[in-house]
Protein backbone atom coordinates (compact mmCIF):
# COMPACT_ATOMS: atom_id res chain seq x y z
CA UNK A 1 0.00 0.00 0.00
CA UNK A 2 1.26 3.32 -0.70
CA UNK A 3 -0.34 6.73 0.14
CA UNK A 4 0.67 10.45 -0.81
CA UNK A 5 -0.82 13.77 -0.01
CA UNK A 6 -2.81 15.94 -2.77
CA UNK A 7 -4.04 19.26 -2.47
CA UNK A 8 -6.16 20.53 -4.89
CA UNK A 9 -5.05 23.78 -6.94
CA UNK A 10 -7.44 24.39 -9.49
CA UNK A 11 -10.09 27.38 -9.09
CA UNK A 12 -13.16 25.39 -9.20
CA UNK A 13 -11.85 22.42 -7.28
CA UNK A 14 -12.97 18.87 -7.75
CA UNK A 15 -15.50 19.73 -9.88
CA UNK A 16 -17.87 17.46 -12.28
CA UNK A 17 -15.23 17.15 -15.12
CA UNK A 18 -12.18 17.03 -12.88
CA UNK A 19 -13.80 14.46 -10.77
CA UNK A 20 -14.09 12.32 -14.33
CA UNK A 21 -11.05 12.36 -15.34
CA UNK A 22 -9.67 11.21 -12.10
CA UNK A 23 -12.10 8.62 -12.38
CA UNK A 24 -11.23 7.52 -16.43
CA UNK A 25 -7.52 7.33 -14.93
CA UNK A 26 -8.03 5.31 -11.84
CA UNK A 27 -10.02 2.73 -14.22
CA UNK A 28 -6.75 2.54 -16.16
CA UNK A 29 -5.32 0.58 -13.17
CA UNK A 30 -5.82 -2.72 -11.23
CA UNK A 31 -5.16 -1.64 -7.63
CA UNK A 32 -7.92 -0.09 -6.05
CA UNK A 33 -7.62 3.60 -5.37
CA UNK A 34 -9.30 5.62 -2.40
CA UNK A 35 -9.70 9.25 -1.85
CA UNK A 36 -9.92 10.36 1.88
CA UNK A 37 -10.56 14.16 2.88
CA UNK A 38 -7.42 15.01 4.98
CA UNK A 39 -9.73 15.48 8.32
CA UNK A 40 -11.17 11.72 7.77
CA UNK A 41 -14.71 13.08 7.19
CA UNK A 42 -14.96 11.07 3.88
CA UNK A 43 -13.83 8.81 2.18
CA UNK A 44 -14.07 7.86 -1.99
CA UNK A 45 -13.34 5.20 -4.17
CA UNK A 46 -11.41 7.00 -7.06
CA UNK A 47 -12.65 4.35 -9.62
CA UNK A 48 -16.82 5.18 -8.62
CA UNK A 49 -17.71 8.69 -10.19
CA UNK A 50 -20.44 9.33 -7.74
CA UNK A 51 -18.59 8.44 -4.81
CA UNK A 52 -15.83 11.12 -6.02
CA UNK A 53 -17.91 14.07 -6.53
CA UNK A 54 -19.15 13.33 -2.98
CA UNK A 55 -16.05 14.39 -1.53
CA UNK A 56 -17.11 18.17 -2.71
CA UNK A 57 -13.97 19.44 -2.55
CA UNK A 58 -13.12 22.39 -3.12
CA UNK A 59 -10.00 24.79 -3.73
CA UNK A 60 -7.51 24.33 -1.55
CA UNK A 61 -8.82 21.07 -0.12
CA UNK A 62 -6.21 18.98 1.41
CA UNK A 63 -6.15 14.82 -0.02
CA UNK A 64 -4.91 11.30 1.18
CA UNK A 65 -4.73 9.35 -2.46
CA UNK A 66 -3.79 5.64 -1.27
CA UNK A 67 -3.26 3.21 -3.74
CA UNK A 68 -3.05 -0.71 -3.47
CA UNK A 69 -2.57 -3.53 -5.47
CA UNK A 70 0.04 -4.66 -8.36
CA UNK A 71 0.48 -1.33 -10.29
CA UNK A 72 -0.11 0.35 -6.77
CA UNK A 73 3.28 2.50 -7.23
CA UNK A 74 2.40 3.76 -10.61
CA UNK A 75 -1.17 4.56 -10.05
CA UNK A 76 -0.76 7.05 -7.37
CA UNK A 77 2.03 8.93 -9.38
CA UNK A 78 -0.43 9.20 -12.44
CA UNK A 79 -2.89 10.91 -9.76
CA UNK A 80 -0.92 12.83 -7.55
CA UNK A 81 0.27 13.97 -11.54
CA UNK A 82 -3.35 14.99 -12.00
CA UNK A 83 -4.15 16.84 -9.30
CA UNK A 84 -0.64 18.89 -9.50
CA UNK A 85 -0.94 19.73 -12.76
CA UNK A 86 -4.87 21.21 -11.99
CA UNK A 87 -6.36 18.60 -14.09
CA UNK A 88 -5.25 20.25 -16.82
CA UNK A 89 -6.77 23.41 -16.42
CA UNK A 90 -6.02 26.79 -16.34
CA UNK A 91 -2.68 27.82 -14.66
CA UNK A 92 -3.37 28.64 -11.12
CA UNK A 93 -1.49 31.95 -9.46
CA UNK B 1 -18.29 6.89 -41.24
CA UNK B 2 -20.00 3.90 -42.33
CA UNK B 3 -21.58 5.42 -45.10
CA UNK B 4 -21.10 5.90 -48.70
CA UNK B 5 -23.31 7.71 -51.06
CA UNK B 6 -25.28 5.88 -53.68
CA UNK B 7 -26.45 8.21 -56.12
CA UNK B 8 -25.77 12.15 -57.74
CA UNK B 9 -29.00 13.93 -57.48
CA UNK B 10 -30.14 13.86 -60.69
CA UNK B 11 -33.30 11.85 -62.56
CA UNK B 12 -33.50 11.98 -65.92
CA UNK B 13 -36.90 13.65 -68.06
CA UNK B 14 -37.95 10.34 -68.89
CA UNK B 15 -38.10 9.09 -65.37
CA UNK B 16 -39.78 11.89 -64.48
CA UNK B 17 -42.54 10.98 -66.60
CA UNK B 18 -42.51 7.86 -65.67
CA UNK B 19 -42.69 8.81 -61.85
CA UNK B 20 -44.19 11.78 -61.56
CA UNK B 21 -47.75 11.98 -59.43
CA UNK B 22 -50.79 10.75 -60.97
CA UNK B 23 -52.38 13.50 -60.53
CA UNK B 24 -50.54 15.85 -63.03
CA UNK B 25 -51.97 13.86 -65.32
CA UNK B 26 -48.87 14.61 -67.49
CA UNK B 27 -49.49 14.36 -71.64
CA UNK B 28 -46.13 14.69 -73.57
CA UNK B 29 -46.65 16.66 -76.92
CA UNK B 30 -43.74 17.24 -78.22
CA UNK B 31 -39.93 16.20 -78.01
CA UNK B 32 -40.29 12.44 -76.09
CA UNK B 33 -37.09 11.83 -77.96
CA UNK B 34 -34.92 13.97 -75.47
CA UNK B 35 -36.57 12.66 -72.31
CA UNK B 36 -33.73 10.39 -72.35
CA UNK B 37 -30.92 12.36 -72.42
CA UNK B 38 -32.31 15.60 -70.20
CA UNK B 39 -31.70 15.28 -66.71
CA UNK B 40 -33.33 17.78 -63.70
CA UNK B 41 -31.11 18.46 -60.89
CA UNK B 42 -32.77 21.20 -59.22
CA UNK B 43 -35.99 20.64 -57.27
CA UNK B 44 -36.94 24.16 -58.20
CA UNK B 45 -39.24 25.21 -61.33
CA UNK B 46 -38.35 28.32 -63.32
CA UNK B 47 -41.03 30.16 -64.96
CA UNK B 48 -40.11 30.96 -68.30
CA UNK B 49 -42.23 34.48 -68.13
CA UNK B 50 -38.59 37.17 -69.14
CA UNK B 51 -36.78 34.73 -71.02
CA UNK B 52 -39.64 34.42 -73.98
CA UNK B 53 -39.03 38.66 -74.58
CA UNK B 54 -35.25 37.79 -75.05
CA UNK B 55 -34.10 37.80 -71.30
CA UNK B 56 -32.08 34.38 -71.25
CA UNK B 57 -29.88 34.57 -69.56
CA UNK B 58 -31.26 33.22 -66.37
CA UNK B 59 -32.45 30.35 -67.78
CA UNK B 60 -31.18 27.17 -65.70
CA UNK B 61 -30.54 24.33 -67.31
CA UNK B 62 -31.83 21.47 -65.10
CA UNK B 63 -34.89 22.96 -64.12
CA UNK B 64 -38.09 22.56 -65.11
CA UNK B 65 -39.64 25.60 -67.40
CA UNK B 66 -43.32 26.02 -66.30
CA UNK B 67 -45.40 27.54 -69.16
CA UNK B 68 -48.54 29.62 -67.85
CA UNK B 69 -51.66 31.73 -68.95
CA UNK B 70 -49.28 34.91 -69.00
CA UNK B 71 -46.33 32.97 -71.22
CA UNK B 72 -49.22 32.05 -73.10
CA UNK B 73 -50.68 35.41 -73.52
CA UNK B 74 -47.50 36.83 -74.37
CA UNK B 75 -46.73 34.61 -77.55
CA UNK B 76 -50.59 34.63 -78.57
CA UNK B 77 -50.31 38.58 -78.88
CA UNK B 78 -47.39 37.97 -81.35
CA UNK B 79 -47.22 37.98 -85.02
CA UNK B 80 -46.09 34.29 -85.83
CA UNK B 81 -42.93 35.29 -87.03
CA UNK B 82 -41.98 36.86 -83.84
CA UNK B 83 -42.87 34.05 -82.00
CA UNK B 84 -40.83 31.97 -83.81
CA UNK B 85 -38.22 34.12 -83.01
CA UNK B 86 -38.68 34.35 -79.39
CA UNK B 87 -38.93 30.53 -79.26
CA UNK B 88 -35.67 30.02 -81.33
CA UNK B 89 -34.39 32.73 -79.09
CA UNK B 90 -34.49 30.30 -75.68
CA UNK B 91 -31.64 28.23 -77.38
CA UNK B 92 -34.15 25.06 -76.54
CA UNK B 93 -31.23 22.51 -76.33
CA UNK B 94 -30.34 23.93 -73.08
CA UNK B 95 -33.57 23.25 -71.32
CA UNK B 96 -34.54 20.33 -69.66
CA UNK B 97 -37.75 19.98 -69.84
CA UNK B 98 -41.00 22.57 -70.07
CA UNK B 99 -44.67 22.16 -68.53
CA UNK B 100 -47.57 23.87 -70.04
CA UNK B 101 -50.40 24.37 -67.20
CA UNK B 102 -54.06 24.41 -67.23
CA UNK B 103 -54.30 22.71 -69.98
CA UNK B 104 -53.86 25.24 -72.58
CA UNK B 105 -52.64 24.63 -75.97
CA UNK B 106 -49.34 25.67 -76.94
CA UNK B 107 -48.74 27.43 -79.83
CA UNK B 108 -47.61 25.69 -82.67
CA UNK B 109 -44.04 27.32 -83.37
CA UNK B 110 -43.31 25.96 -79.65
CA UNK B 111 -44.68 22.58 -80.60
CA UNK B 112 -42.62 22.49 -83.85
CA UNK B 113 -39.40 23.61 -82.60
CA UNK B 114 -39.42 21.25 -79.47
CA UNK B 115 -39.65 18.39 -81.43
CA UNK B 116 -37.21 20.12 -83.59
CA UNK B 117 -34.93 19.81 -80.29
CA UNK B 118 -35.87 17.15 -78.60
CA UNK B 119 -36.85 19.07 -75.87
CA UNK B 120 -39.78 17.13 -73.99
CA UNK B 121 -42.58 19.33 -74.18
CA UNK B 122 -45.39 18.17 -70.97
CA UNK B 123 -48.59 19.81 -70.84
CA UNK B 124 -50.64 18.87 -67.34
CA UNK B 125 -54.08 20.45 -66.42
CA UNK B 126 -53.73 21.52 -63.07
CA UNK B 127 -53.25 25.66 -62.98
CA UNK B 128 -49.27 26.72 -62.35
CA UNK B 129 -50.12 27.54 -58.78
CA UNK B 130 -50.83 23.62 -57.86
CA UNK B 131 -48.63 22.10 -60.63
CA UNK B 132 -45.61 23.69 -59.21
CA UNK B 133 -46.28 22.34 -55.64
CA UNK B 134 -46.64 19.32 -57.02
CA UNK B 135 -43.29 18.98 -58.93
CA UNK B 136 -41.56 20.58 -56.20
CA UNK B 137 -42.80 18.16 -53.96
CA UNK B 138 -42.20 15.06 -56.05
CA UNK B 139 -38.12 16.87 -57.18
CA UNK B 140 -37.28 17.45 -54.13
CA UNK B 141 -37.73 14.15 -52.34
CA UNK B 142 -36.29 12.55 -56.30
CA UNK B 143 -33.44 14.57 -55.86
CA UNK B 144 -32.85 14.30 -52.18
CA UNK B 145 -29.08 13.03 -51.18
CA UNK B 146 -28.97 10.09 -50.55
CA UNK B 147 -27.08 7.35 -48.90
CA UNK B 148 -26.51 3.94 -47.02
CA UNK B 149 -26.02 3.65 -43.55
CA UNK B 150 -25.21 0.13 -41.26
CA UNK B 151 -27.19 -0.69 -38.26
CA UNK B 152 -30.40 -1.15 -37.19
CA UNK B 153 -33.32 1.62 -37.63
CA UNK B 154 -36.02 1.48 -35.00
CA UNK B 155 -38.54 3.56 -33.67
CA UNK B 156 -38.76 3.48 -29.66
CA UNK B 157 -41.37 5.73 -28.02
CA UNK B 158 -41.39 7.30 -31.41
CA UNK B 159 -37.77 8.61 -31.97
CA UNK B 160 -35.78 6.77 -34.86
CA UNK B 161 -33.00 4.81 -32.87
CA UNK B 162 -29.99 4.00 -35.16
CA UNK B 163 -28.32 1.53 -33.72
CA UNK B 164 -24.59 1.05 -34.63
CA UNK B 165 -21.44 -0.79 -34.30
CA UNK B 166 -18.77 -3.42 -35.33
CA UNK B 167 -20.20 -6.67 -36.70
CA UNK B 168 -21.49 -9.40 -34.27
CA UNK B 169 -21.50 -6.47 -31.19
CA UNK B 170 -25.55 -7.82 -31.23
CA UNK B 171 -27.12 -5.59 -32.65
CA UNK B 172 -30.15 -7.47 -34.17
CA UNK B 173 -30.08 -9.56 -30.87
CA UNK B 174 -30.80 -5.69 -28.93
CA UNK B 175 -33.21 -5.03 -31.90
CA UNK B 176 -35.42 -8.36 -31.12
CA UNK B 177 -35.57 -7.45 -27.52
CA UNK B 178 -37.24 -4.17 -28.22
CA UNK B 179 -39.33 -5.39 -30.75
CA UNK B 180 -40.83 -7.86 -28.25
CA UNK B 181 -41.25 -4.85 -25.89
CA UNK B 182 -42.86 -3.22 -28.22
CA UNK B 183 -41.10 -1.16 -30.51
CA UNK B 184 -40.83 -0.93 -34.28
CA UNK B 185 -38.28 -2.34 -36.91
CA UNK B 186 -37.70 0.21 -39.86
CA UNK B 187 -34.35 -1.44 -41.08
CA UNK B 188 -32.01 -4.05 -40.34
CA UNK B 189 -28.32 -4.22 -41.81
CA UNK B 190 -29.05 -2.19 -44.15
CA UNK B 191 -30.53 1.78 -44.14
CA UNK B 192 -31.09 3.60 -47.10
CA UNK B 193 -30.69 7.21 -45.43
CA UNK B 194 -32.02 10.27 -47.20
CA UNK B 195 -31.74 14.18 -46.41
CA UNK B 196 -34.91 16.06 -46.52
CA UNK B 197 -34.17 20.38 -46.29
CA UNK B 198 -30.76 20.96 -44.68
CA UNK B 199 -31.71 19.33 -40.93
CA UNK B 200 -33.72 16.05 -41.10
CA UNK B 201 -32.55 12.57 -42.33
CA UNK B 202 -34.96 9.83 -42.99
CA UNK B 203 -34.16 6.46 -43.21
CA UNK B 204 -35.78 3.34 -44.91
CA UNK B 205 -35.36 0.15 -45.94
CA UNK B 206 -34.14 -1.30 -48.81
CA UNK B 207 -37.48 -3.32 -51.12
CA UNK B 208 -35.66 -6.59 -50.17
CA UNK B 209 -35.34 -6.38 -46.69
CA UNK B 210 -38.16 -4.43 -45.44
CA UNK B 211 -40.29 -6.27 -42.00
CA UNK B 212 -36.80 -8.93 -41.82
CA UNK B 213 -34.47 -8.91 -39.28
CA UNK B 214 -31.21 -11.32 -39.27
CA UNK B 215 -30.41 -13.38 -35.78
CA UNK B 216 -27.25 -15.73 -36.05
CA UNK B 217 -28.99 -19.06 -35.14
CA UNK B 218 -32.35 -18.20 -36.11
CA UNK B 219 -31.75 -17.15 -39.53
CA UNK B 220 -33.62 -14.40 -41.28
CA UNK B 221 -37.22 -13.83 -39.18
CA UNK B 222 -40.17 -12.11 -40.34
CA UNK B 223 -41.39 -9.85 -37.83
CA UNK B 224 -44.29 -8.73 -39.59
CA UNK B 225 -45.31 -12.73 -39.41
CA UNK B 226 -43.51 -12.96 -36.21
CA UNK B 227 -44.99 -10.16 -34.21
CA UNK B 228 -47.40 -8.60 -36.34
CA UNK B 229 -48.24 -5.53 -38.02
CA UNK B 230 -47.73 -2.90 -35.65
CA UNK B 231 -44.18 -4.24 -34.67
CA UNK B 232 -42.84 -2.80 -38.32
CA UNK B 233 -42.31 1.17 -39.60
CA UNK B 234 -41.84 1.64 -43.13
CA UNK B 235 -39.37 4.88 -42.51
CA UNK B 236 -38.37 7.02 -40.08
CA UNK B 237 -36.46 10.40 -38.98
CA UNK B 238 -33.22 9.75 -37.91
CA UNK B 239 -33.69 11.23 -33.79
CA UNK B 240 -30.82 9.53 -32.31
CA UNK B 241 -27.97 7.24 -32.84
CA UNK B 242 -26.85 5.01 -30.44
CA UNK B 243 -23.24 3.19 -30.38
CA UNK B 244 -22.50 -0.18 -29.09
CA UNK B 245 -18.48 -0.67 -28.19
CA UNK B 246 -16.91 -3.39 -26.72
CA UNK B 247 -16.08 -2.86 -23.05
CA UNK B 248 -12.50 -2.60 -23.47
CA UNK B 249 -12.62 -0.10 -26.12
CA UNK B 250 -14.78 2.34 -24.90
CA UNK B 251 -12.26 3.81 -22.94
CA UNK B 252 -13.66 7.07 -23.23
CA UNK B 253 -16.95 7.12 -21.69
CA UNK B 254 -19.07 9.76 -20.28
CA UNK B 255 -18.74 8.82 -17.04
CA UNK B 256 -21.58 11.57 -16.43
CA UNK B 257 -23.67 12.49 -19.34
CA UNK B 258 -22.29 15.98 -19.75
CA UNK B 259 -20.43 15.62 -23.36
CA UNK B 260 -22.81 15.20 -25.88
CA UNK B 261 -21.45 13.49 -28.59
CA UNK B 262 -23.41 13.48 -32.20
CA UNK B 263 -22.84 11.71 -35.53
CA UNK B 264 -23.02 12.87 -39.14
CA UNK B 265 -25.65 11.57 -41.14
CA UNK B 266 -25.26 13.19 -44.76
CA UNK B 267 -24.07 16.35 -43.64
CA UNK B 268 -27.18 16.37 -40.62
CA UNK B 269 -25.78 16.23 -37.23
CA UNK B 270 -27.25 13.11 -34.98
CA UNK B 271 -26.83 12.97 -31.06
CA UNK B 272 -25.02 9.94 -30.38
CA UNK B 273 -24.91 7.98 -26.72
CA UNK B 274 -22.00 5.93 -26.61
CA UNK B 275 -22.98 2.14 -24.92
CA UNK B 276 -20.14 -0.30 -23.87
CA UNK B 277 -21.83 -3.82 -24.13
CA UNK B 278 -20.38 -6.59 -21.77
CA UNK B 279 -22.17 -9.39 -20.63
CA UNK B 280 -24.91 -8.64 -17.65
CA UNK B 281 -25.86 -5.27 -18.91
CA UNK B 282 -28.96 -5.16 -20.75
CA UNK B 283 -28.84 -3.31 -23.72
CA UNK B 284 -32.35 -2.81 -24.81
CA UNK B 285 -33.46 -1.44 -21.58
CA UNK B 286 -30.27 0.89 -21.93
CA UNK B 287 -31.57 1.87 -25.52
CA UNK B 288 -34.98 2.91 -23.82
CA UNK B 289 -33.56 4.91 -21.34
CA UNK B 290 -31.26 6.33 -23.67
CA UNK B 291 -34.15 7.41 -25.33
CA UNK B 292 -36.29 8.94 -22.58
CA UNK B 293 -33.19 10.89 -21.89
CA UNK B 294 -33.21 12.33 -25.36
CA UNK B 295 -36.82 12.93 -25.23
CA UNK B 296 -36.39 14.96 -22.05
CA UNK B 297 -32.99 17.05 -23.44
CA UNK B 298 -35.37 17.76 -26.44
CA UNK B 299 -37.77 19.16 -24.06
CA UNK B 300 -35.11 21.26 -22.37
CA UNK B 301 -34.96 18.94 -19.47
CA UNK B 302 -31.18 17.69 -18.67
CA UNK B 303 -31.00 15.22 -15.51
CA UNK B 304 -27.12 15.42 -15.63
CA UNK B 305 -26.55 18.88 -16.20
CA UNK B 306 -28.94 19.72 -13.31
CA UNK B 307 -26.75 17.31 -11.27
CA UNK B 308 -23.42 18.94 -11.93
CA UNK B 309 -24.80 22.64 -11.53
CA UNK B 310 -26.18 21.33 -7.97
CA UNK B 311 -22.27 20.01 -7.29
CA UNK B 312 -21.04 23.33 -8.39
CA UNK B 313 -23.15 24.89 -5.89
CA UNK B 314 -21.79 23.11 -3.12
CA UNK B 315 -18.20 23.39 -3.88
CA UNK B 316 -18.71 26.95 -4.37
CA UNK B 317 -20.54 27.53 -0.70
CA UNK B 318 -17.43 25.32 0.81
CA UNK B 319 -14.81 27.77 -0.65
Amino acid sequence: MVECRVVVVNRLGLHARAASQVVRLANQFQSTIRLERADGSAVADAKSILSVLMLAAARGTELRAVAEGVDEREALDRLCELFAKGFGEEAEK
Amino acid sequence: MSESITSSPAITVRDFIAQAPEQLELRVLAGAGGAEGRELTVPRIQKLGLALAGFTNYIHTGRLQIVGQSEIWFLGQLDSEKRAEAIRHLSLERISCVLVTKGLEPPVELVEEAERAGLPLLQTPLVSSIAINVVTDFLQEALAPRAVRHGVLLDVYGLGVLIEGTSGIGKSECALDLISRGHRLVSDDVIEVKRIGTDKVIGSAPELLREHLEIRGLGILNIRDLFGVSAISSAKTLDLSIKLERWDRAGEVDRLGIDPRSTEVLGVRVPQVLIPVSPGRNLSTLVETAVRIQLLRSRGYDAAQEFVARHTLILESKQ
